[in-house]
């Protein structure tokens, strides 16, 4: 980037400089503002304000937005609009560049507006258009040594009304900035930026506080009493300082006392004594007016100079902020025989400034003493919170020995003739003050009453006689109070002829201050209102999203079928808006239960902008436990799942996944299929929640017809299983032709069986493996610890009747699968072994654990152990009676198979 | 940029049976309105509100939550974090009254071991169709030590020092300042309506 892009940029030629009006033009021109001053009178339900109109409305009536331009941030993902405005301060004499965000474009009125960043148009400022690698030519930076550089892009068109296209508003910036470098050489010291600081880290609450300041502000009348007196080293006890210090019709509420030449020994100068004269001070506050309680706030010494604030007693909570500073001009400016020191005050909401200083020496030293007052000026910043120069108070006093002399005019006599009533203002016209201030050289904008007494220096000591010495110094007005600011109203200036001790005489000034004060009553009411606003704003930009439904109704949902239920975010609010998913506590820590899945899980969305979120319930293998777990322990009427639907900063939306579920065999214990009397396919969710949660012994078959069903059919098959039994991975299941075989089972079908020797086995598998418990449980790690098939039936006799039932009917038909070599015992004892003896502990693999349940299973499926399982049978007595199956008996006993399996399942109905 | 607002941010939680009057509490307090349309709420919503105690800004972010029971199990989750905690029912339905046991119950299990608590009868405009007494919700709150008032949304009665209160106390924990020095702090005050309370300045 160029070093100065704005002195070199390409827009900016002298042509373009001259073809925009000049700012200093509209700074001056008083009826530009007066324009403004009346906008802002208006209320803002009015609608026939402009962009540039409502930006106005931001900033003060003596603040004046020149230009504004559309831009626009990307931060992350998002584009943020901003508005940038040119704003001039005419008090301050400068001027920046707002950044403002707005709630809306075009903005509607000045509540959608908050200041995002100020960059001051001073010596740092640059606005730069590097373009290289850039994915847009519309963009440029803004900077200053404040502000790190951040990067706008536009687009080439304008929306709204009264905004500036790019290379306008970029050559009124380089123009403004221009003026002011220029303007710098002569008054530098009057060039302010601390307005700035009213928009600068304060909240939101403070900007709008400052703004509507007009209505609460009152303006309290305040006595400020300034004095000041050379005294010429001269002790203070014999003095009559009252003659100085108690005049006025009524006591005034704040003196501001400046003596010069207190101690200017060279001790006093070596060691810049800055100890304040406790003697003089106490002798000042026995001197003043008598009808005043006085306290003294502050005093503060350089060496010669000392300047103390007296306070009425009653003010003294009403003072917010005290601070003093010194500056030395004495030689190599930095002995403080010369140079001045000061007080900064805020009194209520008014911030007063007291500087006494006693200038450079000798007629001929003007420009010496100009040069004193600019470096005062210049070096007097006080360390408070936005380090404040003299120029950024509402009132300034400038008191002092100033030094200015009178210019000898040829033919005039001096002494002149008191008698003459124009005699002093003739002496004025030759005042080196008046003429140095009437030529811009120094104390710019300060004013001075009209001076009706004699000159206060040089006088015989102890006489009121003009220096008779054979230096012969001529008369002359060092001695004087200035002011500067608004509302000051001067009611005397004097001196005292009367007090002897010092070669000058001391002079005083009394003014009416009209000073900034809060209506503590409409301060509050405002306050309390303006809280009020920016809550409300604050609630109002909260980003929002708004859903079609919050009840994702998947109807009739059913064992290893997909449903979908799509729903549509949408995004009214004028934000970019983050939606995401919330992730829910553990166990789950993921943002839906595992039967659910959610795409997308996170969105950005654009204002005005949807997104359409797709839900996919599938119970299958993997997750039909869970859900059938969730059926039968929620007592909630069912729902799927609840989703929270997380808006970043904002609210989160509670969405509920509900359904009906149709009930199916696959993942219902065996107790629960041993409590149906008709098919699945013919109960209700609750009904099925019901029989889950029944636990009374009564069950209505020995085992489960659809095991019962399975078994028969695969017996069926002699040969024809081959890879039957030998992985646990469900891979029929994942066809749709599988959901005939779920029918089939949930129907108790008299059809054909609908698929292969193959799928029918693993639907075998499924019904053993979904259901939360394993078939042995509570005995898997029991039965893990015995050594034989005897053993280990003594606890077989201890299952539940349909447990034990299935798993001995299992066993012999498995055997006999073995015995023909239909089936690999390994296999078998393998496959089998992880699904009866499933650990419900853990969920990960455990070879040596699947190596015992192999080893368990295959004592009981081996051919050589012939009578155990019979024996373990009738001594349970589980298994009695013969009948025939709800299938109408079409499956039971078997044609053709090994009726000694067969037979002996009978239903109990 | 620091345009930190507020001097102390409060997180408060309002909680009870479905249509007590969360969000109308939530709305009078923050918008200083009042609607007799039942929405009810299904998620959590916040809104923020500030209010100035003892010199202080403090922030009050406040979370409506659902009151549906089937929403129960996820509200819970949002207990932690809150600092201070609204739990009201409807002075007009017995259910809701018996169920601010259980509500209590949710705090213990799910909350902050010290939140601050408040019970709140909503709905006392409506006179004649009052089932629970004030007496009864008294002595439930001094039964478990906390802070009780009845309130109305709709005649807004009670809820900006419902909050206020609430702050209040959760400002002199945080201050550092014990219950000990404020003996009575803990007590329900039978007479609360010929109190003035000490956070007048922002309670109007």
């Amino acid at each position: 980037m160029n070093t100065d892009p704005a002195m070199t940029s390409k827009s900016t030629t002298l042509s373009s400089l001259n073809s925009i009006p000049t700012i200093s033009a509209a700074v001056s021109s008083s009826g530009l503002l007066g324009s403004v001053a009346s906008d802002n009178d208006m209320r803002d339900g009015e609608i026939s304000l402009n962009t540039i109109e409502i930006v106005q409305r931001k900033f003060k009536d003596n603040e004046k937005v020149l230009s504004i331009f559309e831009a626009y941030q990307i931060i992350g993902q998002e584009h943020r609009s901003r508005l940038l405005a040119l704003v001039v301060s005419v008090a301050g004499g400068t001027y920046a560049v707002f950044s403002l965000a707005t709630a809306r474009l075009p903005p509607r009125n000045v509540n959608d507006l908050s200041i995002d960043k100020i960059f001051a148009l001073n010596e740092t400022f640059q606005i730069g258009s590097d373009k290289k690698g850039s994915i847009s030519q519309l963009q440029f930076d803004l900077k200053t040594a404040d502000e790190a550089a951040v990067k706008y892009f536009y687009y080439p068109i304008i929306s709204a009304e009264g905004a500036s296209d790019f290379e306008t508003f970029h050559a009124q910036i380089i123009s403004a900035k221009f003026s002011m470098t220029h303007s710098t050489a002569a008054t530098e010291s009057i060039l302010s930026y601390s307005w700035l600081n009213d928009y600068r880290q304060i909240g939101e609450v403070k900007q709008e506080l400052k703004r509507r300041e007009n209505e609460y502000i009152v303006f309290k009348d305040f006595i400020v009493y300034c004095g000041t007196w050379n005294v010429n080293n001269k002790p203070y006890s014999d003095s009559p300082l009252h003659l100085w210090l108690s005049n006025g019709e009524q006591p005034a509420d704040i003196y501001a006392i400046a003596l010069q030449e207190l101690d200017t020994s060279a001790k006093a100068i070596t060691f810049s004594e800055n100890r304040p004269d406790p003697m003089w001070i106490s002798k000042m506050l026995s001197s003043l007016h008598k009808d005043g309680e006085y306290e003294e706030l502050t005093s503060v010494r350089l060496v010669g100079m000392m300047l103390t604030i007296i306070i009425r007693k009653q003010l003294r909570p009403y003072i917010a902020r005290c601070r003093v500073k010194t500056v030395a001009r004495g030689v190599f400016n930095t002995l403080g025989n010369k140079g001045g020191v000061a007080v900064s005050i805020q009194l209520n909401e008014g911030n007063l400034c007291f500087v006494n200083s006693h200038l450079a020496a000798h007629m001929a030293f003007v420009e010496a003493r100009n040069e004193d007052y600019a470096g005062i000026v210049r070096g007097l910043v006080f360390d408070d919170d936005l380090k404040r120069t003299i120029n950024d108070h509402d009132h300034i006093f400038w008191i002092g020995d100033l030094n200015y002399r009178i210019e000898e005019p040829p033919g005039l006599q001096l002494p002149c003739n008191r008698a003459s009533p124009n005699a002093y203002d003739v002496l004025m016209k030759y005042d080196q003050l008046r003429i140095e201030m009437g030529k811009g050289n120094c104390f710019d904008g300060y004013s001075e009453g009209r001076i009706k007494f004699r000159p206060t220096y040089k006088y015989d000591v102890g006489t009121d006689n003009f220096d008779s010495s054979e230096k012969q110094r001529a008369p002359a007005y060092c001695d004087r109070v200035l002011w500067k600011g608004v509302r000051i109203e001067q009611l005397a200036y004097n001196s005292i002829m009367e007090i002897r001790q010092s070669d000058h005489k001391p002079v005083y000034a009394i003014f009416r201050v009209k000073i900034k004060t809060k209506d503590e009553k409409r301060y509050k009411r405002i306050h309390e209102e303006v809280l009020k606003l920016v809550d409300k704003r604050e609630n109002e930009n909260q980003p929002q999203i708004s859903v079609d439904k919050t009840v994702l109704d998947f109807g009739v949902v059913r064992f290893n079928e997909l449903s979908v239920c799509d729903f549509t975010v949408s995004n009214n609010c004028p934000m970019p808006v983050e939606f995401m998913f919330k992730v829910k506590d553990p166990p789950l820590n993921d943002i839906c239960e595992k039967w659910l899945q959610v795409e997308p899980r996170a969105e950005t969305l654009m204002t005005d902008s949807t997104k359409r979120v797709r839900v996919k319930l599938l119970a299958d293998v993997r997750s039909i436990t869970g859900l059938l777990k969730k059926i039968r322990t929620t007592n909630w009427k069912f729902d799927f799942d609840i989703l929270i639907l997380h808006v970043k900063n904002g609210p989160d939306m509670f969405l509920t996944v509900t359904g009906e579920y149709k009930p199916s065999c696959f993942g219902l214990s065996v107790e629960t299929l041993c409590r149906t009397n008709q098919p699945l396919n013919t109960y209700t969710q609750a009904q099925v929640k019901d029989l889950m949660n029944d636990d009374s012994p009564e069950f209505r078959v020995t085992m489960p017809r659809e095991f019962f069903f399975l078994i028969d059919y695969l017996h069926k098959q002699g040969n024809k299983v081959e890879g039957a039994f030998e992985t646990l991975e469900y891979k029929h299941a994942r066809s749709l032709q599988f959901n005939v075989i779920r029918d089939w089972l949930d129907t108790w079908s008299s059809e054909e069986f609908p698929g292969t020797p193959q799928a029918a086995a693993e639907a075998l598998l499924m019904l053993l493996d979904l259901p939360e418990k394993p078939l042995l449980d509570p005995f898997v790690e029991d039965l893990l610890q015995t050594n034989t098939a005897a053993e280990a039936m003594e606890l077989i006799s201890l299952l539940s009747s349909p447990r034990r039932n299935v798993f001995v009917h299992l066993c012999m038909f498995l055997r006999q699968g073995i015995e023909r070599q239909y089936y690999n015992l390994q296999h078998v004892a393998s496959v089998f072994g992880r699904i009866l003896l499933r650990s419900t502990a853990h969920a990960g693999r455990d070879f040596y654990r699947e190596t015992r349940c192999r080893d368990f299973m295959h004592r009981f499926i081996s051919s050589d152990i012939g009578g155990t399982l019979s024996t373990g049978i009738a001594d349970s007595s589980g298994i009695s009676g013969v009948g025939g199956g709800a299938n109408g008996g079409s499956s039971n006993g078997g044609g053709g198979g090994d009726g000694s399996n067969t037979a002996r399942i009978n239903a109990i109905n | 940029m620091a345009k930190k607002t507020y001097d102390l941010l409060f997180k408060l939680l309002l909680i009870g049976d479905s249509g007590v009057g969360k969000t109308c509490i939530l709305f009078r307090f923050s918008d200083d309105a009042f609607t007799s349309t039942f929405i009810s709420t299904i998620g959590i919503d916040f809104k923020i509100k500030t209010v100035e105690l003892r010199g202080k800004k403090i922030k009050l972010q406040i979370w409506d939550t659902a009151g549906q029971e089937r929403f129960h199990t996820i509200t819970t989750s949002y207990y932690r974090g809150a600092m201070g905690i609204m739990l009201v029912y409807d002075i007009t339905n017995e259910k809701s009254f018996e169920n601010i046991v259980k509500w209590l119950r949710n705090i213990d299990e799910h909350a902050n071991e010290d939140v601050e608590k408040m019970i709140l009868g909503n709905k006392c405009d409506m006179t004649d169709k009052r089932v629970v007494s004030k007496e009864r919700g008294e002595a439930i709150a001094v039964e478990h030590s906390i802070r009780f008032m009845e309130t109305s949304a709709k005649s807004n009665i009670n809820i900006e020092r419902a909050f206020c209160e609430l702050a209040e106390a959760i400002l002199d924990k945080t201050s550092g300042r014990e219950a000990a020095e404020n003996p009575d702090r803990l007590v329900v005050d039978r007479r609360n309506n010929e109190k003035a309370p000490a956070y007048k300045s922002c309670c109007s």
